[in-house]
C-alpha cells in the first residue's frame, strides 16, 4: 500500500521500483552534449545516482565523449544508433531507447536517474512519455531569435524549454531577453530557462527542475 | 507528501468498490485529475483535488488510467480521473484539399480518428498550435474547424 513518506531532499526515491527517465532533445549543435557534462557534476554532487543513453545518427560519437569526459563511469553511458530519423527512435519507435535504459537500469541497481538524448532533430521533435517521465528541449541563441515564434512542437511541448549560448547573444546580434520573452509567451505557463553551457552559467537552475519534477525534491 | 508507487485496483473491481462506496459517504475518497496527454507519464507531481501534494512513480510497465485507485485504507481512498480528451473536427472543402490535409496529418504525426468526411485530431494543447501548422490550407479556409464536445466524441 501507499504510505505517506516525509521526502526531503534528492535523492529520496529510494524504494520506487525504477529510475526516473529524462530526455534532451533539440536541434543539431545546440548544446545538448555541453549541458549534459554540465549536469552530471551537479547531479552528482547532490548525489543522484545517473546514467546517460545517448542517440546519434549513425556513430557513437556523443557517447565517446562522454565516456572520455572523466565525469562519469564509461559504463554508464550507452550509446543508441539513431539511423536517419532520430525522431522516430524517440517517439514513434522508442524501443531501443527503453532497452538500453532497462540494461542500465539492471547493470546499476541503484540508479536513479537515466538522461536520454536525443541525436538531435528539428523544431517538430518531441518525446514519448512511454520512454521519459518528463523532457526538456534545447535551443541555442545562435540559431536565431525567431525560434520561439516558429511555435515548433518541441518547443510547445517540452516540461522545460532551455535557451543555451547565452554567451554568444553579443556575437550574433540577439537580444536574449526578448528573445525569452517571447519563449515565455509562446509556452504559457511552461517554464524557460537560460543556460550558458561553456560556463556552466544556469545550470543549478536546470537540476533544480530535474530534481523537482521526477526526482520529488522539495 | 505522498509518495505513490503502485496502481492498487481498478475503481469498478467488486471489493474496491464496496470499500470506496463505504469511504464516500464520509467524504473520505479525493481525486486526483490528470490532463489526457499526461495519462502516459511514470511520474510526475499533482495536488489532488482535496488539496494534498502527491509524487507518482509507477514502475515502468505500469500506467495510470481513469479509475486507478491510489490509496485505498481505512479513512483515505485516492481514485485518477483523467481529463476529457479533446478532439479538433477537421473538414476539408474539397477531395484536392482532404488530400492535403490527410499529407499533413500524418507529416505532423497527429493522433487522429476518421469521423464519415471529418478527421479528428486529438488535441494536446491549443487549436491555434494546430491550426497554424495547416498554413494555407487553415488560413485559405479551404478546411473548417471545430472542436468534439468530449462527450459527442464518444
Ligand atoms: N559558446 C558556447 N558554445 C557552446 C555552448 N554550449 C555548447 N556549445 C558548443 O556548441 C557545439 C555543439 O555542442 P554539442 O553539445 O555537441 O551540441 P548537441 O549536438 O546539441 O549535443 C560545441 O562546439 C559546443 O562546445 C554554450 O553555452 N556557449
Ligand atoms: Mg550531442
Amino acid at each position: 500500500m501507499n504510505q505517506i513518506r516525509t521526502i526531503e531532499a534528492v535523492p529520496s526515491s529510494k524504494g520506487t521500483a525504477t529510475a526516473a527517465r529524462i530526455g534532451i532533445g533539440g536541434p543539431v549543435g545546440s548544446g545538448k552534449t555541453a549541458l549534459i557534462e554540465r549536469l552530471i557534476p551537479v547531479l552528482a554532487g547532490r548525489g543522484v545516482d545517473l546514467a546517460v543513453v545517448t542517440n546519434d545518427l549513425v556513430t557513437k560519437e556523443d557517447a565517446e565523449r562522454l565516456r572520455r569526459s572523466g565525469l562519469i563511469d564509461p559504463e554508464r553511458v550507452s550509446a543508441v544508433e539513431a539511423g536517419a530519423c532520430p525522431h522516430t527512435v524517440i517517439r514513434e519507435d522508442p524501443t531501443l531507447n527503453i532497452a538500453a535504459g532497462d540494461v542500465l537500469e539492471s547493470r546499476f541497481p541503484g540508479l536513479e536517474l537515466l538522461i536520454l538524448e536525443s541525436g538531435g532533430d528539428n523544431l517538430a521533435s518531441t518525446f514519448s512519455l512511454d520512454l521519459v517521465d518528463w523532457w526538456m528541449f534545447v535551443i541555442d541563441v545562435a540559431g536565431g531569435d525567431d525560434i520561439p515564434r516558429k511555435r515548433g512542437p518541441g518547443v510547445l511541448r517540452c516540461d522545460l524549454l532551455v535557451v543555451n549560448k547565452t554567451d554568444l547573444a553579443p556575437h550574433v546580434g540577439v537580444d536574449l531577453d526578448s528573445m525569452l520573452f517571447e519563449a515565455r509567451s509562446v509556452r504559457g505557463d511552461k517554464p524557460v530557462l537560460a543556460t550558458n553551457a561553456r560556463s556552466g552559467q544556469g545550470v543549478e537552475a536546470v537540476v533544480d527542475a530535474i530534481c523537482r519534477a521526477v526526482l520529488f525534491a522539495p | 507528501m505522498r509518495l505513490i508507487d503502485r496502481i492498487l485496483g481498478r475503481r469498478d473491481d467488486t471489493e474496491i468498490a464496496h470499500r470506496l462506496h463505504h469511504l464516500e459517504h464520509h467524504h473520505a475518497v479525493d481525486i486526483l485529475t490528470i490532463p489526457s496527454g499526461d495519462v502516459a507519464r511514470r511520474r510526475l507531481r499533482a495536488t489532488t483535488l482535496g488539496g494534498e501534494e502527491v509524487a507518482v512513480a509507477l514502475p515502468r510497465d505500469q500506467t495510470l488510467f481513469d479509475g486507478a485507485v491510489l490509496v485505498l485504507d481505512e479513512a483515505h481512498a485516492l481514485v485518477v480521473r483523467v481529463g476529457e480528451q479533446h478532439w479538433l473536427r477537421l473538414v476539408a472543402r474539397d477531395k484536392a484539399d482532404a488530400l492535403e490535409l490527410g499529407y499533413h496529418a500524418g507529416n505532423l504525426h497527429w493522433r487522429v480518428r476518421f469521423d464519415g468526411e471529418a478527421l479528428l485530431v486529438a488535441l494536446d494543447g491549443p487549436v491555434d498550435d494546430y491550426l497554424v501548422r495547416l498554413g494555407a490550407l487553415a488560413t485559405e479556409g479551404r478546411v473548417s474547424h471545430s472542436i468534439v464536445d468530449p462527450v459527442q466524441a464518444h
